[in-house]
């Protein structure tokens, strides 16, 4: 029985109709280009309601607990609303520091609307259950974001970048297909829930094409995710477009292909009864050690933020590497997940508010910001130590979770502890250019120190971080609750070596048939 | 079965011809069909499948398929436009101004 009030159904009306319309209203106005602001209300207006109503569903009780698998294409479960509320905090973030960004720049009725249809995207991955609702939530994510990414018409940076995003954009989404075909073709059904159950009990022979179909899965979600073999656009893509969408490109696309990765690959891992883990924790390792590297020499914030958003995808991966031995590593990854979308996108943000008003993305002009624009570069402070993980910030109790998972798992896994060291060393080669950055804004003192004023939309966002940041980072108790409460159980089913499945994962009865 | 294995060959040639044509091409436009030929060996893919199972959900699959990526080479098009305006040049090569 089809149910019309659930949670993805509306959240794709709200944006949906909203999306659509702002192009529509943009063609009757007489005067075109000049309403940034009406724009930018109302896509923040229709993110704020469609946030309210899926928290309100959440308190209410009425979303079902952790993963569903339902027989339909979307399900209403509190995995795909905990991405959810991440995913449109960021794109709400994005379009209110927009209001100033926009400002005299071209067709921002695209702009909002493009934004809008993203977000659809990235919440409909966290919902789906089905292959074919993946993609279409998945290509209905990307394809925004190539025309956001060329947004600057004028620029060439935007445009490269734009070239660089589209050619590996295209190339995963083409790997995702041909991963989904040999899915289908060795299991017969796209049902993500029915298809991992077929795989639980596939024929020898095939094992081999359900292998080379998970390792497509996770290059395809790999490409978006920005681990390591797949990273070289991500720098690239998201220091030359607009600063504002490299806030919606590094913290949310990229958690939604996060998101997509949960729902398949970690359940596939399970079915197939492959220890992938160890390969996983490798590249962990590596997209880490790789991410903070890169930064350490880069000159341009943008760039300095995109290494680091690469770092902070292996910390995640961590998480998903050790989702079979403990729950808490996955609490810990979701938990971190949803800190890194305030963390990150406040970081841009900030960028993006320094590109403003001072035209510039190099290092050199945050000499002496700490007193040109004291709201952005304290924000921007908080952010740099929140993304190193400084004990009384959001940052710090997500690190915790995954590292004191990483290291309880040592019972099982030799090698869990050794990921916990890495990713402390990390953090700590990490603090090296956020502290340098911070260094940049207090301690020196630039060729021109006067004051200049801070674009005020995007000091409220900042604000808004900033309280996130620190409050959830001094009682961070209710988002563990909804993290741990949010994971697909995994523990329930028994480690690699035998087929206890069939009584875990698609068990649950179905939920919503639409 | 047995003449699946020459479907799921062809579309693996397909692949194939579209990793090299990636790699190697420096023509944007270029580029853009060997991503198309890539697709479309997922597409071949599908449909051979499905045609195997008798299930048409393999034939949907790749109608939405198909449906998207055309949306998707609308995008990439355009860009490409962008591209030629900006530099009077489609070739990859040109546009190297990130490094690092």
């Amino acid at each position: 029985m089809a149910d019309l009030i659930s949670t993805p159904l509306i959240v794709t009306l709200i944006l949906g109709v909203v999306g659509l319309a702002i192009p529509i209203i943009d063609a009757f106005k007489k005067e075109r280009g000049s309403n940034n602001r009406l724009y930018s209300g109302i896509a923040f207006g229709a993110l704020i309601i469609t946030i309210g109503f899926v928290i309100f569903r959440v308190l209410s009780g009425e979303v079902m607990p952790a993963v569903l698998f339902s027989k339909g294409v979307l399900t209403d479960d509190l995995f795909g609303s905990f991405f959810a509320i991440a995913l449109l905090i960021v794109s709400i973030m994005v379009t209110a520091s927009s209001w100033n960004y926009m400002k005299g720049r071209i067709n921002p009725a695209a702009y909002y609307s493009l934004i809008l249809l993203s977000s659809i995207g990235m919440v409909l991955i966290a919902y789906s259950t089905d292959l074919v609702m993946l993609l279409v939530a998945w290509e209905l994510m990307s394809i925004p974001t190539y025309a956001l990414a060329a947004f600057s018409k004028r620029d060439p940076i935007s445009n490269e970048a734009a070239i660089k995003y589209f050619m590996f954009g295209a190339l995963s989404s083409a790997i995702l297909v041909f991963a989904i075909g040999l899915v289908y073709g060795i299991t017969g059904t796209t049902n993500i829930g029915s298809s991992i159950q077929a795989m639980a009990s596939l024929q020898k022979g095939l094992v081999p094409v359900g292998l080379l179909a998970i390792g497509l899965f996770i290059a395809g979600f790999g490409f978006k995710m920005g681990l390591v073999p797949f990273h070289m656009w991500l720098p690239d893509a998201y220091e030359g477009a607009p600063t504002t969408i490299g806030a919606l490109l590094a913290a949310g696309t990229k958690k939604a292909g996060f998101a997509a990765a949960l729902r398949v690959i970690v359940l596939g891992m399970f079915a197939l009864n492959v220890d992938w883990t160890v390969t996983l924790a490798i590249v962990a390792v590596f997209t880490m050690t790789l991410g903070n590297l890169g930064a350490l020499i880069q000159k341009s914030v943008p760039r300095i933020l995109a290494y680091s958003s690469i770092a902070q995808a292996g910390y995640i991966l961590i998480g998903i590497a050790l989702a079979p031995y403990s729950n808490q590593a996955l609490t810990g990854s979701l938990f971190h997940i949803l800190n890194h979308a305030v963390m990150k996108s406040a970081g841009f943000i900030a960028a993006a508010a320094v590109a403003a008003t001072l035209a510039s993305y190099s290092l050199e002009k945050y000499r002496g910001l700490g007193r040109r624009m004291p709201i952005t570069a304290i924000a921007f402070s908080i952010s740099l130590l929140a993304l190193a993980g400084v004990p009384p910030l959001n940052g710090f109790w997500s690190k915790l979770v995954l590292f004191g998972a990483a290291i309880n798992s040592g019972s099982v896994v030799a090698w869990g502890p050794y990921l916990a060291i890495a990713g402390v060393l990390n953090s700590a080669l990490s603090l090296g250019y956020y502290a340098w950055i911070i260094r940049k804004m207090y301690m020196e003192e630039g060729p021109d120190m006067s004051k200049v004023k801070e674009p005020r939309a995007m000091v409220a966002v900042l604000v808004f971080a900033m309280v996130f940041m620190v409050g959830f980072g001094v009682w961070h108790a209710p988002i563990l609750q909804f993290a741990s409460k949010a994971v697909p159980h995994l523990s329930n089913i028994v480690p690699t070596g035998s087929n206890h499945l069939s009584n875990i994962v698609p068990s649950s009865k179905t939920l919503h048939d639409f | 079965m047995t003449e699946l294995i020459y479907y799921v060959l062809l579309s693996v040639v397909l692949v194939a011809i579209g990793i090299y044509g990636l790699v190697v091409k420096r023509n944007a436009v270029r580029m853009l069909f060997a991503l198309e030929i890539i697709a479309n060996a997922a597409n071949l893919n599908l449909i051979a499948f499905s045609r195997n199972l008798s299930n048409a959900q393999g034939q949907v699959f790749a109608l939405f398929s198909i449906a998207i990526a055309a949306a998707e080479v609308a995008v990439g098009l355009g860009i490409i436009i962008i591209a030629y305006r900006l530099y009077k040049e489609i070739d990859v090569e040109e546009f190297k101004s990130m490094r690092g």
